[in-house]
């Protein structure tokens, strides 16, 4: 699996001596050849998080075109965990946060969040991966599963996170160790294997 | 209750009027089939009519499952008087995968009623509650992919879908792309063999929709929604998920399990390459196995099943391998919205004919196709252009098969010899009632080609081989007596006789056999068609669970108590699929259905089976337990006759008309439905 095997624990931002923003204790990487496109891990997020199911309020997405040609025709956009995460420097209230109780994973407090959507238009990777909750209208983002009220089992980077639980292809991996930070090649990897043979496509 | 959004669109296409129906009025029937049944009951106020009558009342009913992470809850069924059926056109049904069942869930829509017939082309662009209905003089015409990219463009406007979200309403966005059903120029062209097509390959195929919706002048429905469907118990749905993976499901699955253990991922259905492919396997919504397959090339895609076998041994004999035909007939069909079966069989009649010197150039039936070409790409492309564009004889074969053979003067020879591979209801073989014979017996005491998967998975266990291409039958995993006790053991209320899987000659007429035609009329009304779960992954046998003992009839309960906050048993689902079998019953007998019509072609009765793969069946020879043979094998007419009084018996119908009785009607809560057939004098006699 491509990836650093850097530790997020000796990992801290710091732009200056007044903000240091230690790296979070996980990462979620994708492999979006071997998306079968079911989008159980945008439903699964979507009801740990609120009790009921809604793709656009799920915190990863995946975007099949369905009339499009492999492999061009599935994107993933998973909240990278950014190392010097963009969101959290533009927002104005200090809503979005890092979570240092669970495994620093960059996280929305809703009490302080005010809605402006500076994060979402921040964040550097198409899909924002802070998402818009149209219900609340309030951001949210991946916490990992930290916060996940509507499931009984312990979360965040050191726990469960429902997508990779419930991906049928196991297409979602977890990585303790901070990914490459340029590019997608730390976060998009390939998790196919030699189990993928039996299928009869690609392993590449 | 809980999953269910408490509103069904209904949308008069003459009028061009949209009002909703409140989804408690008919919460009783919990959705899907049910549904669809009792709003075609109550709206369908003259029930005698045809496919193309303007009275013809279409449902398109979701669950309460639709748009949850049960595995594989991602069906939407669709029903109204249909065009395929021969000589009537039955009130029937069909269904269809992908993403359509679930955003039409997420838009806030528990289903979709059409009536009426639109005077000019027309779509209806659904975006949560917001459904307008809209003129489709620019998407008239063109192919179903066509038709579904214009209408992404017009939906989401600009988006980019790799960096963007759509705004659908009024700050609501999203990053998905509409669904959308289209028909594509087969059924602008009032074939009855087409079909409506969703993404690449996913179809309401069956039932003679297609055509329907091209009389009303309805070109496609596309939905987009931002809404949430609640769940009762979150928690308890995770947990029954990670439940079922453990039970049923393996990683990385066994490679020659395939053909049973439909609850883990699994080889794209019916794909065969020389090398590997670069491509994807692709899944319906919340799907656990994900049967399709996208790929780089664009050959075959979506396609799977029949549909990428259609065209298999023809190009095979051709060319002497599989080639890119076989693929390219997929996507060709898929584009024009044409029925898979329909085209293979039909491809296959007129070459038989061809071949006896009865169809060609100046023979009795005049035909120009280039039969040379036959297993070539050339010949589906040239077949498929006549059909839709109804020249020649393409203007009989776009009537369908059996219609066809009327009209050329040879629908009894062909009936009777089995040339014209029709043998129920007029539709294509799908399996072979002398072989498949509760495929047969369900289709025959319905109303189509039955398609449902339940039993004729001990059929695939023993026959497994790697037969096509190649043949030869391996060793089943499993015996015929251990599949046979499984599946006994699920078949509430009739649990614990698995002679009621006997395959054999003396076993087939009796009244165990009924009930196992009973049973499974009623299983899948329920569990299948109306809660909406896909037949072919929740089978009856899987080798990795406890037992070898499958999903079916086991699982369902955890999953549906987890999103509805209701308990529903095995046993109770069966008793309402009870109710809708017989409701099903009083409109086709409201339709003119009497006993004798329920006949099977006669060459099932007259040709014994026989076929180069190999077909065995569970079944008991001289008291032991094995795979029988079906060669050779020919049901029995008279024995069929006394067969079918049994089964009107044991459903409580009159066993001189097959109508149903006052008492069985008021025993499934359908007094209402009593009185009707008695005021129409269709009542079924009370037994003596």
């Amino acid at each position: 699996m491509a990836g650093s095997s850097v530790s997020a624990k000796s990992v801290i931002f710091q732009e200056h001596t007044a903000l240091a923003i230690p790296a979070a204790e996980g990462y979620l990487l994708v492999d979006p050849k071997k998306c079968q496109g079911c989008l159980s891990c945008m439903m699964a997020c979507s009801l740990v998080h609120h009790g009921s199911v809604n793709l656009s309020l799920a915190r990863i997405q995946v975007t099949h075109d369905h009339l499009a040609d492999f492999p061009g025709d599935a994107v993933i956009s998973m909240c990278r965990q950014c190392i010097e995460p963009l969101c959290l420097k533009a927002c104005p209230e200090g809503a979005l946060h890092v979570d240092s109780a669970h495994g620093n994973v960059r996280t929305v407090d809703a009490e302080n969040c005010i809605g402006c959507g500076e994060c979402i238009k921040a964040c550097p990777y198409p899909i924002a991966r802070s998402v818009w909750n149209h219900e609340s209208g309030l951001a949210e983002k991946c916490d990992l599963c930290a916060e996940a009220p509507f499931w009984k089992e312990t979360g965040g980077p050191a726990g469960k996170k429902a997508c990779i639980e419930i991906c049928p292809v196991h297409a979602i991996a977890f990585t303790a160790n901070v990914p490459m930070q340029e590019g997608d090649s730390g976060y998009l990897v390939n998790l196919r294997g030699k189990a993928w043979e039996q299928f009869g496509l690609t392993t590449d | 209750m809980k999953g269910m959004m408490g509103k069904i669109l209904r949308v008069d296409l003459s009028n061009r009027r949209i009002s909703t129906i409140d989804t408690s009025d008919y919460e009783g029937w919990v959705g899907g089939h049910g549904m669809g049944s009792a709003i075609f009951w109550d709206l369908a106020k003259e029930k005698r009519i045809n496919g193309f009558d303007e009275r013809n009342v279409l449902t398109l009913m979701a669950s309460p499952l639709n748009g949850t992470p049960v595995p594989s809850a991602s069906r939407l069924e669709m029903q109204g008087v249909g065009l395929q059926s021969f000589p009537t056109e039955w009130f029937t049904r069909s269904n269809i995968g992908g993403r359509i069942g679930a955003m039409l869930k997420f838009a806030g829509w528990d289903g979709i009623v059409l009536e009426g017939k639109s005077d000019s082309p027309v779509w209806i662009d659904i975006r949560d509650e917001k459904v307008r209905i809209r003129d489709a003089h620019d998407i008239w015409g063109l192919d179903t992919w066509e038709t579904q990219s214009t209408i992404w463009k017009d939906v989401s406007g600009k988006t980019d879908f790799t960096r963007d979200w759509a705004e659908v309403n009024d700050e609501h966005w999203s990053t998905q792309r509409p669904a959308v059903l289209t028909i594509g120029p087969a059924g602008e062209n009032l074939c009855r063999n087409a079909c409506i097509i969703h993404e690449k390959g996913h179809a309401f195929g069956q039932g003679g929709f297609g055509a329907v919706w091209g009389d009303k002048k309805l070109k496609a429905i596309s939905v987009i929604g931002t809404r949430s469907v609640t769940v009762a118990d979150p928690d308890g749905l995770m947990k029954a998920w990670e439940w079922a993976r453990k039970r049923y499901s393996k990683w990385p699955p066994d490679p020659d399990a395939r053909f049973y253990n439909q609850f883990a991922p699994s080889v794209p259905a019916f794909q065969f390459w020389p090398t590997k492919k670069q491509g994807r396997r692709k899944a319906c919504f919340g799907c656990f196995s994900g049967c399709h397959a996208v790929f780089a090339d664009g050959k075959g895609t979506e396609g799977k099943c029949y549909p990428t076998i259609m065209y298999l041994f023809q190009d095979l004999k051709k060319h002497g391998r599989v080639t890119d035909a076989t693929y390219e007939a997929v996507n060709l069909m898929n584009r024009e919205g044409f029925n898979a079966w329909e085209l293979g069989r039909g491809m296959g009649y007129v070459k038989s004919l061809f071949d006896q010197g009865e169809l060609g150039p100046g023979k009795n039936i005049e035909c120009d196709l280039p039969f040379g070409e036959y297993g070539g790409t050339r010949f589906v492309e040239e077949y498929l252009e006549m059909v839709i564009e109804r020249r020649g004889i393409g203007d009989d074969l776009a009537e369908g098969m059996p219609r066809a053979a009327k009209r050329w003067g040879r629908l009894e020879q062909d009936q009777k010899t089995g040339l014209l591979p029709c043998p129920f209801w007029g539709y294509p073989e799908h399996y072979d009632p002398r072989v498949q014979v509760e495929w047969g017996y369900g289709t025959i005491m319905g109303d189509r080609d039955m398609n449902e998967h339940e039993i004729n998975w001990l059929f695939w266990i023993g026959n497994p081989t790697d037969w096509i291409p190649s043949g030869g039958r391996k060793e089943p995993v499993i015996s015929a007596e251990e599949v046979a006790n499984i599946l006994a053991e699920k078949m509430v209320p009739y649990q614990g006789d698995p002679r009621m899987l006997d395959y054999s000659e003396e076993n087939i007429y009796s009244e165990r056999f009924a009930k196992t035609i009973a049973w499974h009329r009623h299983f899948t009304r329920f569990w299948r068609q109306s809660v909406l779960l896909c037949d072919f992954r929740w089978g009856p046998i899987n080798t990795y669970a406890p037992g070898n003992k499958g999903e079916l009839a086991e699982a369902e309960e955890p999953f549906f108590s987890a999103v509805t906050g209701k308990k529903v048993t095995i046993e109770e689902g069966v008793e309402l699929g009870r109710k809708i079998w017989n409701l099903d019953n009083a409109i086709w007998t409201l339709q003119g259905r009497h006993r004798d019509q329920v006949d099977f072609a006669e060459y099932i009765y007259r040709e014994p089976f026989n076929s180069p793969q190999t077909n065995y069946m569970p079944g008991r020879e001289n008291g032991k337990w094995k795979y029988l043979d079906m060669t050779g094998r020919r049901l029995d007419k008279k024995k069929f006759e006394e067969w079918k009084t049994r089964f009107y018996q044991l459903e409580g119908w009159d066993p001189k008309t097959g109508w149903p009785t006052r008492k069985i009607l008021e025993s499934v809560q359908l007094t209402h439905v009593a009185d009707e057939l008695e005021k129409q004098g269709k009542l079924g006699a009370a037994p003596s």
